[in-house]
């Protein structure tokens, strides 16, 4: 059974045309399951649960980056915290112009097409970033300056003002030059640009970053205080994609 | 090994690179090519290539396979393969490689080794061409 999460921004008029156009698309094509609004509920945590014990196979986030990092994170804990695990899939369907790179990552179009995908399951085991506890899908990013991070053996100190980004998984198919993003590789890939256009590179399976204070935000949804320990938990969960996603 | 006409082409996949701002201190080993615009203090060590860039400042003893040094280093080299000093390298240690190319300008205050590799492998090829020369067919017949 599908169950799909309706993020709380979709209650506003302007998406109605699009949750409309959704719900028949997904009728046309017997995909259609139970849908849980967020706005009515207080847990999501408590709300993904308690449909995974009802027996829902996969997990429809709906709406845009700050549902899936929640939506996932829900399915995650729950997968981390049981006896034995239910195989859970997760799916996106974005909704709204802005903040679905995750989807477009995915390789997830908009509304309609997204229905087509989850019909194709297409599914690929994708890594999860773990800044202490809480996880990410797509990147963490925090103001570089002062800044140092602790990997296997050595310390990196950056000088000037600038952005750190931990990427797990990223839209764009180039960080510096051709490297692509491989979130299927149990690594994180950090990217330091600084003001002076100097960018460094660093491919690692965990480290901790030591801050003047700065915030971490995750997924451009949660800002989390530093210091904290990073990692990866590889291959943490199965996500239905699209062809185009942007890696292999 | 590599020239500077391949040089791009080999670093553009580079595992690591360290950029002008950053400061990176303790042991540092890893397994792809490297490269370093940056300040490095500690060790390096690498499997694969290593790239040092003229605004860069190394005060480690280095190990990699192949290296072109630009920056400023400051410790024992190693390089079991081919070493490529630029016009503006300053090495203040002693370097060991197998191959050496050194621009006009480039400064070094140490001793500098061949490594045993090369003679290995020079008397290996030596080795391979005597037998090559032996086993050549029809020189004999035709005299």
């Amino acid at each position: 059974m599908n169950v799909y999460i309706y993020d709380d921004f979709l209650n506003k008029s302007k998406y109605n045309r699009a949750i409309n156009r959704l719900e028949i698309k997904l009728t046309d094509l017997g995909l259609n399951g139970k849908i849980v609004r967020l706005g009515a509920i207080k847990n999501i945590h408590d709300a993904v649960e308690s449909e995974i014990k009802n027996g829902a196979k996969t997990i429809v986030a709906v709406g845009n980056n700050e549902t899936v990092f929640k939506t996932a994170a829900a399915v995650i804990e729950h997968q981390a915290l049981s006896f034995i695990p239910q195989k859970t899939l997760f799916f996106v369907i974005p909704i709204g112009r802005e903040d679905n790179s995750i989807a477009n990552a995915l390789g997830i179009k908009k509304e309609e097409d997204a229905c087509n995908t989850l019909l194709a399951r297409r599914i690929k085991k994708v890594d999860i970033g773990v800044a202490g506890r809480n996880y990410f899908i797509e990147k963490a990013e925090m103001e570089a300056e002062g800044a140092i991070l602790e990997i296997d053996g050595y310390t990196v100190e950056i000088e000037e003002k600038g952005i750190i980004s931990i990427i797990n998984l990223a839209e764009k198919s180039n960080i510096i030059g051709d490297k692509k993003p491989k979130p299927n590789d149990g690594r994180l890939d950090i990217h330091i640009k600084t003001r002076s256009r100097n960018e460094s590179f660093f491919s690692v399976k965990s480290f901790k970053i030591i801050s003047k204070g700065q915030d971490l935000l995750l997924d451009s949804s949660v800002e989390i205080k530093t210091p904290v320990e990073l990692g990866v938990i590889p291959g943490g969960l199965e996500i239905i994609v699209g062809k185009d996603r942007a890696f292999e | 090994m590599f020239n500077k006409d391949n040089r791009a082409e080999k670093f553009k996949d580079a595992e690591t690179i360290i950029g002008g701002s950053i400061k990176v201190k303790g042991n540092f080993h890893g397994q792809g090519n490297i490269v370093i615009e940056g300040r490095l203090e500690g060790s390096l060590k690498t499997n694969a290539s290593l790239f040092v860039g003229e605004q860069a400042k190394i005060v480690a003893n280095i190990e990699a396979q192949d290296a072109i040094i630009n920056g400023e280093v400051y410790g024992e080299i190693k390089i079991k393969k081919y070493l490529s000093l630029g016009s503006t390298a300053k090495i203040f240690g002693d370097i060991q490689y197998a191959e050496i190319s050194v621009e006009h300008g480039a400064t070094i205050n140490g001793q500098l080794t061949v490594k045993a590799e090369v003679e290995d492998n020079k008397r290996k090829e030596k080795a391979i061409i005597e037998e090559e020369v032996e086993e050549l067919p029809g020189e004999e017949g035709a005299a």
